[in-house]
Protein backbone atom coordinates (compact mmCIF):
# COMPACT_ATOMS: atom_id res chain seq x y z
CA UNK A 1 0.00 0.00 0.00
CA UNK A 2 1.48 3.34 -0.98
CA UNK A 3 1.03 6.40 1.20
CA UNK A 4 -1.12 9.24 -0.05
CA UNK A 5 -0.42 12.85 0.86
CA UNK A 6 -2.49 15.91 -0.05
CA UNK A 7 -1.31 19.39 -0.90
CA UNK A 8 -3.78 22.13 0.00
CA UNK A 9 -3.02 25.69 -1.07
CA UNK A 10 -4.75 28.24 1.18
CA UNK A 11 -4.64 32.02 1.30
CA UNK A 12 -2.48 31.91 4.44
CA UNK A 13 -0.10 29.11 3.52
CA UNK A 14 0.52 25.62 2.15
CA UNK A 15 -0.84 22.63 4.02
CA UNK A 16 0.38 19.06 3.66
CA UNK A 17 -1.86 16.23 4.84
CA UNK A 18 -1.50 12.48 5.13
CA UNK A 19 -4.40 10.18 4.29
CA UNK A 20 -4.85 7.22 6.64
CA UNK A 21 -6.94 4.10 6.37
CA UNK A 22 -6.86 3.99 2.60
CA UNK A 23 -7.44 0.24 2.85
CA UNK A 24 -10.73 0.85 4.57
CA UNK A 25 -12.16 3.45 2.26
CA UNK A 26 -10.31 2.10 -0.75
CA UNK A 27 -10.49 4.39 -3.74
CA UNK A 28 -14.22 4.60 -3.25
CA UNK A 29 -15.39 8.11 -3.96
CA UNK A 30 -18.82 7.48 -2.47
CA UNK A 31 -17.32 6.38 0.86
CA UNK A 32 -15.17 9.50 0.96
CA UNK A 33 -18.15 11.69 0.17
CA UNK A 34 -20.06 10.44 3.16
CA UNK A 35 -17.13 10.92 5.56
CA UNK A 36 -16.13 14.40 4.40
CA UNK A 37 -18.83 16.46 6.11
CA UNK A 38 -18.22 15.10 9.58
CA UNK A 39 -14.92 16.36 11.06
CA UNK A 40 -14.64 13.59 13.67
CA UNK A 41 -14.74 11.00 10.88
CA UNK A 42 -12.75 13.02 8.36
CA UNK A 43 -10.11 13.88 10.98
CA UNK A 44 -9.36 10.18 11.39
CA UNK A 45 -8.84 9.76 7.65
CA UNK A 46 -6.89 12.95 6.92
CA UNK A 47 -4.27 14.39 9.27
CA UNK A 48 -2.08 17.46 9.03
CA UNK A 49 1.60 16.72 8.37
CA UNK A 50 2.97 20.24 7.99
CA UNK A 51 1.91 23.82 7.40
CA UNK A 52 3.98 26.52 5.75
CA UNK A 53 2.57 30.00 6.44
CA UNK A 54 3.33 32.71 3.89
CA UNK A 55 5.86 35.22 5.20
CA UNK A 56 4.23 38.39 3.89
CA UNK A 57 1.55 39.75 1.61
CA UNK A 58 4.11 39.97 -1.21
CA UNK A 59 5.10 36.35 -0.66
CA UNK A 60 1.43 35.27 -0.69
CA UNK A 61 0.85 37.13 -3.97
CA UNK A 62 3.89 35.44 -5.56
CA UNK A 63 2.62 32.06 -4.42
CA UNK A 64 -0.92 32.50 -5.78
CA UNK A 65 0.37 33.87 -9.07
CA UNK A 66 2.50 30.74 -9.48
CA UNK A 67 -0.18 28.32 -8.25
CA UNK A 68 -2.84 29.73 -10.57
CA UNK A 69 -0.45 29.29 -13.52
CA UNK A 70 0.43 25.74 -12.45
CA UNK A 71 4.01 26.61 -11.48
CA UNK A 72 6.03 25.48 -8.46
CA UNK A 73 7.88 28.17 -6.53
CA UNK A 74 11.15 27.59 -4.65
CA UNK A 75 9.20 27.91 -1.37
CA UNK A 76 6.74 25.21 -2.39
CA UNK A 77 9.60 22.97 -3.53
CA UNK A 78 11.49 23.19 -0.26
CA UNK A 79 8.26 22.73 1.73
CA UNK A 80 7.52 19.50 -0.15
CA UNK A 81 11.09 18.18 -0.08
CA UNK A 82 11.41 18.89 3.62
CA UNK A 83 8.14 17.24 4.66
CA UNK A 84 7.60 14.37 2.23
CA UNK A 85 9.61 11.10 2.29
CA UNK A 86 12.79 11.32 0.26
CA UNK A 87 12.65 10.21 -3.35
CA UNK A 88 15.68 7.95 -3.96
CA UNK A 89 17.17 7.72 -7.39
CA UNK A 90 16.40 4.51 -9.24
CA UNK A 91 13.75 3.46 -6.72
CA UNK A 92 10.02 3.75 -7.15
CA UNK A 93 8.66 6.05 -4.41
CA UNK A 94 6.23 4.42 -1.99
CA UNK A 95 4.01 7.49 -1.77
CA UNK A 96 2.20 9.94 -3.96
CA UNK A 97 0.98 13.51 -3.61
CA UNK A 98 -2.63 14.35 -4.38
CA UNK A 99 -3.46 17.85 -5.54
CA UNK A 100 -6.23 19.99 -6.97
CA UNK A 101 -4.76 20.65 -10.38
CA UNK A 102 -2.76 18.31 -12.67
CA UNK A 103 -0.64 21.01 -14.33
CA UNK A 104 1.05 21.94 -11.07
CA UNK A 105 1.38 18.22 -10.37
CA UNK A 106 3.29 17.51 -13.57
CA UNK A 107 5.54 20.49 -12.93
CA UNK A 108 6.33 19.23 -9.44
CA UNK A 109 7.02 15.73 -10.77
CA UNK A 110 9.36 17.00 -13.48
CA UNK A 111 11.42 19.01 -11.03
CA UNK A 112 11.43 16.75 -7.95
CA UNK A 113 10.34 13.27 -9.15
CA UNK A 114 7.60 13.37 -6.48
CA UNK A 115 4.76 11.37 -8.04
CA UNK A 116 1.59 13.49 -8.16
CA UNK A 117 -2.02 12.65 -8.85
CA UNK A 118 -5.16 14.67 -9.33
CA UNK A 119 -8.37 12.69 -9.73
CA UNK A 120 -11.94 12.50 -8.52
CA UNK A 121 -10.92 10.70 -5.33
CA UNK A 122 -8.27 13.29 -4.43
CA UNK A 123 -10.67 16.14 -5.25
CA UNK A 124 -13.24 14.67 -2.85
CA UNK A 125 -10.65 14.56 -0.07
CA UNK A 126 -9.64 18.15 -0.82
CA UNK A 127 -13.30 19.24 -0.47
CA UNK A 128 -13.08 17.94 3.08
CA UNK A 129 -9.81 19.76 3.71
CA UNK A 130 -11.33 22.99 2.40
CA UNK A 131 -14.32 22.57 4.68
CA UNK A 132 -12.33 21.90 7.84
CA UNK A 133 -9.05 23.69 7.06
CA UNK A 134 -9.11 26.30 9.84
CA UNK A 135 -9.69 23.56 12.40
CA UNK A 136 -6.65 21.62 11.23
CA UNK A 137 -4.34 24.60 11.69
CA UNK A 138 -4.15 25.47 15.39
CA UNK A 139 -2.66 28.92 14.83
CA UNK A 140 -5.62 30.06 12.74
CA UNK A 141 -8.36 31.77 14.74
CA UNK A 142 -11.90 31.90 13.34
CA UNK A 143 -12.01 34.64 10.74
CA UNK A 144 -8.25 34.64 10.11
CA UNK A 145 -8.62 32.69 6.89
CA UNK A 146 -11.26 35.07 5.52
CA UNK A 147 -8.99 38.00 6.35
CA UNK A 148 -6.15 36.37 4.45
CA UNK A 149 -8.49 35.61 1.53
CA UNK A 150 -9.68 39.22 1.49
CA UNK A 151 -6.19 40.72 1.47
CA UNK A 152 -4.86 38.28 -1.10
CA UNK A 153 -7.93 38.60 -3.36
CA UNK A 154 -7.51 42.38 -3.41
CA UNK A 155 -3.84 42.25 -4.35
CA UNK A 156 -4.38 39.45 -6.89
CA UNK A 157 -7.35 41.20 -8.51
CA UNK A 158 -5.81 44.67 -8.47
CA UNK A 159 -2.82 43.33 -10.34
CA UNK A 160 -5.12 41.67 -12.91
CA UNK A 161 -7.04 44.86 -13.57
CA UNK A 162 -3.90 46.96 -13.72
CA UNK A 163 -1.75 44.83 -15.98
CA UNK A 164 -4.29 43.85 -18.58
CA UNK A 165 -2.40 44.01 -21.84
CA UNK A 166 -5.57 43.50 -23.91
CA UNK A 167 -7.14 46.60 -22.51
CA UNK A 168 -4.27 48.70 -23.79
CA UNK A 169 -4.49 46.96 -27.16
CA UNK A 170 -8.18 47.73 -27.36
CA UNK A 171 -7.51 51.39 -26.90
CA UNK A 172 -4.91 51.40 -29.67
CA UNK A 173 -7.36 49.81 -32.10
CA UNK B 1 -30.24 63.43 -6.57
CA UNK B 2 -32.84 63.17 -3.88
CA UNK B 3 -35.79 61.15 -5.05
CA UNK B 4 -39.28 60.69 -3.80
CA UNK B 5 -38.29 58.01 -1.33
CA UNK B 6 -36.40 60.49 0.83
CA UNK B 7 -38.10 62.13 3.73
CA UNK B 8 -37.66 59.63 6.57
CA UNK B 9 -40.76 59.73 8.65
CA UNK B 10 -43.22 59.08 5.82
CA UNK B 11 -41.54 55.82 4.85
CA UNK B 12 -41.99 52.67 6.86
CA UNK B 13 -39.56 49.80 6.35
CA UNK B 14 -40.76 46.28 7.04
CA UNK B 15 -38.85 43.02 6.92
CA UNK B 16 -39.47 40.94 3.80
CA UNK B 17 -40.29 37.24 4.09
CA UNK B 18 -36.63 36.58 3.16
CA UNK B 19 -34.34 37.38 6.10
CA UNK B 20 -32.07 40.35 5.35
CA UNK B 21 -34.40 41.81 2.69
CA UNK B 22 -36.79 44.67 3.48
CA UNK B 23 -39.66 46.54 1.88
CA UNK B 24 -39.93 50.29 2.11
CA UNK B 25 -43.53 51.41 2.13
CA UNK B 26 -43.97 54.98 0.96
CA UNK B 27 -45.78 56.41 -2.02
CA UNK B 28 -44.60 53.33 -3.87
CA UNK B 29 -43.26 50.17 -2.33
CA UNK B 30 -39.61 49.40 -2.95
CA UNK B 31 -37.37 46.43 -2.26
CA UNK B 32 -34.44 47.56 -0.08
CA UNK B 33 -31.44 46.19 1.82
CA UNK B 34 -29.91 47.59 5.00
CA UNK B 35 -26.85 49.60 3.96
CA UNK B 36 -23.69 47.97 5.36
CA UNK B 37 -21.84 51.25 4.72
CA UNK B 38 -24.29 53.99 5.78
CA UNK B 39 -23.85 57.29 3.99
CA UNK B 40 -22.62 55.75 0.74
CA UNK B 41 -24.41 54.73 -2.43
CA UNK B 42 -22.68 52.20 -4.71
CA UNK B 43 -24.21 53.00 -8.11
CA UNK B 44 -26.22 56.14 -7.45
CA UNK B 45 -29.16 54.15 -6.10
CA UNK B 46 -31.61 55.89 -3.78
CA UNK B 47 -31.11 55.63 -0.05
CA UNK B 48 -33.76 55.79 2.65
CA UNK B 49 -32.96 56.76 6.19
CA UNK B 50 -35.39 55.63 8.86
CA UNK B 51 -35.39 56.83 12.43
CA UNK B 52 -36.00 54.24 15.12
CA UNK B 53 -38.05 54.96 18.24
CA UNK B 54 -34.86 55.39 20.26
CA UNK B 55 -33.62 58.05 17.86
CA UNK B 56 -31.01 55.93 16.07
CA UNK B 57 -31.05 55.91 12.30
CA UNK B 58 -30.88 53.00 9.88
CA UNK B 59 -30.12 53.48 6.24
CA UNK B 60 -31.51 51.29 3.46
CA UNK B 61 -30.64 51.16 -0.25
CA UNK B 62 -33.27 50.70 -2.94
CA UNK B 63 -32.80 47.48 -4.90
CA UNK B 64 -34.06 47.83 -8.47
CA UNK B 65 -35.49 44.58 -9.94
CA UNK B 66 -34.94 45.91 -13.47
CA UNK B 67 -31.21 46.04 -12.75
CA UNK B 68 -30.85 42.92 -10.63
CA UNK B 69 -32.02 39.42 -11.47
CA UNK B 70 -31.86 38.40 -7.84
CA UNK B 71 -34.16 41.27 -6.89
CA UNK B 72 -36.46 40.30 -9.78
CA UNK B 73 -36.57 36.71 -8.51
CA UNK B 74 -37.41 37.87 -4.99
CA UNK B 75 -40.20 40.14 -6.23
CA UNK B 76 -41.31 37.32 -8.52
CA UNK B 77 -42.10 35.39 -5.37
CA UNK B 78 -39.31 32.84 -5.29
CA UNK B 79 -39.77 30.55 -2.30
CA UNK B 80 -36.21 30.55 -0.98
CA UNK B 81 -33.02 32.26 -2.15
CA UNK B 82 -30.86 30.72 0.60
CA UNK B 83 -28.80 33.91 0.63
CA UNK B 84 -29.39 35.17 4.16
CA UNK B 85 -27.61 36.91 7.06
CA UNK B 86 -24.38 35.07 7.92
CA UNK B 87 -24.29 33.04 4.68
CA UNK B 88 -21.16 32.52 2.62
CA UNK B 89 -21.92 33.08 -1.04
CA UNK B 90 -19.91 32.45 -4.19
CA UNK B 91 -21.20 34.88 -6.82
CA UNK B 92 -20.28 34.02 -10.43
CA UNK B 93 -20.65 36.80 -12.99
CA UNK B 94 -20.35 39.66 -10.52
CA UNK B 95 -20.07 42.36 -13.23
CA UNK B 96 -19.59 45.83 -11.70
CA UNK B 97 -20.89 44.60 -8.38
CA UNK B 98 -24.25 46.34 -8.18
CA UNK B 99 -26.18 43.21 -7.16
CA UNK B 100 -23.13 41.99 -5.23
CA UNK B 101 -23.37 45.11 -3.07
CA UNK B 102 -26.96 44.18 -2.13
CA UNK B 103 -25.90 40.60 -1.42
CA UNK B 104 -23.18 42.09 0.78
CA UNK B 105 -25.89 44.06 2.69
CA UNK B 106 -28.01 40.94 2.89
CA UNK B 107 -25.44 38.52 4.33
CA UNK B 108 -24.16 41.27 6.63
CA UNK B 109 -20.88 41.44 8.56
CA UNK B 110 -21.06 37.77 9.62
CA UNK B 111 -21.39 36.53 6.04
CA UNK B 112 -19.20 36.99 3.00
CA UNK B 113 -19.44 37.15 -0.78
CA UNK B 114 -16.75 35.77 -3.07
CA UNK B 115 -17.42 37.79 -6.23
CA UNK B 116 -15.95 36.42 -9.47
CA UNK B 117 -15.83 38.53 -12.63
CA UNK B 118 -13.62 38.02 -15.67
CA UNK B 119 -14.09 41.31 -17.50
CA UNK B 120 -11.43 43.76 -16.39
CA UNK B 121 -13.57 46.73 -17.27
CA UNK B 122 -16.34 45.80 -14.80
CA UNK B 123 -13.75 44.23 -12.53
CA UNK B 124 -12.30 47.63 -11.80
CA UNK B 125 -15.64 48.85 -10.40
CA UNK B 126 -16.04 45.61 -8.50
CA UNK B 127 -12.64 45.95 -6.81
CA UNK B 128 -13.36 49.59 -5.92
CA UNK B 129 -16.74 48.69 -4.43
CA UNK B 130 -15.13 45.92 -2.39
CA UNK B 131 -12.66 48.36 -0.84
CA UNK B 132 -15.49 49.80 1.25
CA UNK B 133 -17.32 46.53 1.83
CA UNK B 134 -15.02 44.18 3.65
CA UNK B 135 -17.35 41.20 3.37
CA UNK B 136 -16.86 41.23 -0.42
CA UNK B 137 -13.87 39.28 -1.70
CA UNK B 138 -13.28 40.43 -5.30
CA UNK B 139 -11.82 37.87 -7.72
CA UNK B 140 -10.91 38.95 -11.24
CA UNK B 141 -10.64 35.58 -12.90
CA UNK B 142 -12.42 33.28 -15.35
CA UNK B 143 -15.24 31.33 -13.65
CA UNK B 144 -14.49 28.51 -16.11
CA UNK B 145 -11.27 27.82 -14.22
CA UNK B 146 -12.06 27.66 -10.51
CA UNK B 147 -8.66 26.01 -9.90
CA UNK B 148 -7.07 29.38 -10.65
CA UNK B 149 -8.77 31.00 -7.66
CA UNK B 150 -8.85 27.97 -5.35
CA UNK B 151 -6.55 29.73 -2.87
CA UNK B 152 -9.03 32.58 -2.42
CA UNK B 153 -12.29 30.78 -1.73
CA UNK B 154 -13.48 28.67 1.19
CA UNK B 155 -16.43 26.29 1.33
CA UNK B 156 -19.67 28.21 0.70
CA UNK B 157 -23.36 27.77 1.57
CA UNK B 158 -24.72 29.12 -1.71
CA UNK B 159 -23.55 29.69 -5.28
CA UNK B 160 -25.33 32.39 -7.25
CA UNK B 161 -24.58 32.19 -10.96
CA UNK B 162 -25.30 34.84 -13.57
CA UNK B 163 -22.62 34.21 -16.18
CA UNK B 164 -24.87 34.19 -19.30
CA UNK B 165 -22.67 31.70 -21.13
CA UNK B 166 -23.78 28.69 -23.24
CA UNK B 167 -21.83 26.37 -20.91
CA UNK B 168 -23.12 27.94 -17.70
CA UNK B 169 -24.40 24.65 -16.25
CA UNK B 170 -20.88 23.21 -16.55
CA UNK B 171 -19.37 26.36 -15.03
CA UNK B 172 -21.71 26.10 -12.06
CA UNK B 173 -20.95 22.38 -11.65
CA UNK B 174 -17.19 22.91 -11.73
CA UNK B 175 -17.36 25.64 -9.09
CA UNK B 176 -19.70 23.58 -6.94
CA UNK B 177 -17.31 20.62 -7.01
CA UNK B 178 -14.59 22.83 -5.56
CA UNK B 179 -16.47 25.13 -3.23
CA UNK B 180 -20.12 24.23 -2.53
CA UNK B 181 -20.89 22.40 0.70
CA UNK B 182 -22.63 19.07 0.53
CA UNK B 183 -26.29 19.96 0.98
CA UNK B 184 -25.57 23.58 -0.04
CA UNK B 185 -27.71 25.48 -2.52
CA UNK B 186 -27.50 27.09 -5.93
CA UNK B 187 -29.38 29.92 -7.60
CA UNK B 188 -28.85 30.25 -11.33
CA UNK B 189 -30.20 32.87 -13.69
CA UNK B 190 -30.75 31.52 -17.19
CA UNK B 191 -31.05 33.84 -20.16
CA UNK B 192 -32.56 31.67 -22.89
CA UNK B 193 -31.02 33.32 -25.94
CA UNK B 194 -27.53 33.23 -24.41
CA UNK B 195 -27.76 29.45 -24.63
CA UNK B 196 -29.80 28.80 -27.75
CA UNK B 197 -31.70 31.52 -29.56
CA UNK B 198 -33.20 29.14 -32.14
CA UNK B 199 -35.71 27.38 -29.86
CA UNK B 200 -38.39 28.52 -27.42
CA UNK B 201 -37.18 29.80 -24.05
CA UNK B 202 -39.10 27.13 -22.18
CA UNK B 203 -37.25 24.41 -24.13
CA UNK B 204 -33.91 25.95 -23.18
CA UNK B 205 -34.89 26.12 -19.50
CA UNK B 206 -35.88 22.45 -19.53
CA UNK B 207 -32.65 21.31 -21.12
CA UNK B 208 -30.59 23.41 -18.67
CA UNK B 209 -32.45 21.86 -15.73
CA UNK B 210 -31.64 18.40 -17.16
CA UNK B 211 -27.95 19.33 -17.37
CA UNK B 212 -28.01 20.43 -13.73
CA UNK B 213 -29.63 17.18 -12.63
CA UNK B 214 -26.76 15.24 -14.24
CA UNK B 215 -24.27 17.20 -12.10
CA UNK B 216 -25.65 16.28 -8.68
CA UNK B 217 -27.90 19.32 -8.48
CA UNK B 218 -31.48 18.90 -7.39
CA UNK B 219 -33.56 21.77 -8.79
CA UNK B 220 -36.46 22.55 -6.48
CA UNK B 221 -37.96 25.67 -7.97
CA UNK B 222 -38.11 27.54 -11.26
CA UNK B 223 -39.65 30.94 -11.98
CA UNK B 224 -39.48 33.34 -14.90
CA UNK B 225 -38.28 36.87 -14.28
CA UNK B 226 -41.22 38.56 -16.02
CA UNK B 227 -42.03 41.43 -16.08
CA UNK B 228 -38.50 42.57 -15.24
CA UNK B 229 -36.59 40.47 -17.78
CA UNK B 230 -37.76 38.75 -20.94
CA UNK B 231 -37.03 35.02 -21.52
CA UNK B 232 -35.14 34.70 -18.28
CA UNK B 233 -35.63 31.98 -15.69
CA UNK B 234 -34.26 31.58 -12.21
CA UNK B 235 -33.70 28.05 -10.95
CA UNK B 236 -33.00 27.27 -7.30
CA UNK B 237 -32.08 23.96 -5.71
CA UNK B 238 -29.75 21.88 -3.58
CA UNK B 239 -26.39 20.22 -4.20
CA UNK B 240 -25.45 16.64 -3.36
CA UNK B 241 -28.57 16.05 -1.31
CA UNK B 242 -27.79 13.10 0.98
CA UNK B 243 -29.65 9.96 -0.02
CA UNK B 244 -32.46 9.10 2.34
CA UNK B 245 -31.67 6.36 4.86
CA UNK B 246 -33.28 3.04 4.09
CA UNK B 247 -36.65 2.72 5.74
CA UNK B 248 -37.24 6.43 6.19
CA UNK B 249 -38.41 7.10 2.67
CA UNK B 250 -42.07 7.84 2.31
Amino acid sequence: MTLLYLLYESSSGFGLFEVHGLDEIGQNTEAVRSSVSDLSRFGRVVQLTAFHPFGSAVDALNQINAVSEGLMTEELRSFLELNLPKVKEGKKPKFSLGMAEPKLGSHIFEATKIPCQSNEFVLELLRGVRQHFDRFIKDLKPGDLEKAQLGLAHSYSRAKVKFNVNRVDNMVI
Amino acid sequence: GRGGMKGGSKVIVEPHRHAGVFIAKGKEDALVTKNLVPGEAVYNEKRISVQNEDGTKVEYRVWNPFRSKLAAAILGGIDNVWIKPGAKVLYLGAASGTTVSHVSDLVGPEGCVYAVEFSHRSGRDLVNMAKKRTNVIPIIEDARHPAKYRMLVGMVDVIFSDVAQPDQARILALNASFFLKTGGHFVISIKANCIDSTVAAEVVFQSEVKKLQLEQFKPAEQITLEPFERDHACVVGAYRVPKKQKGTST
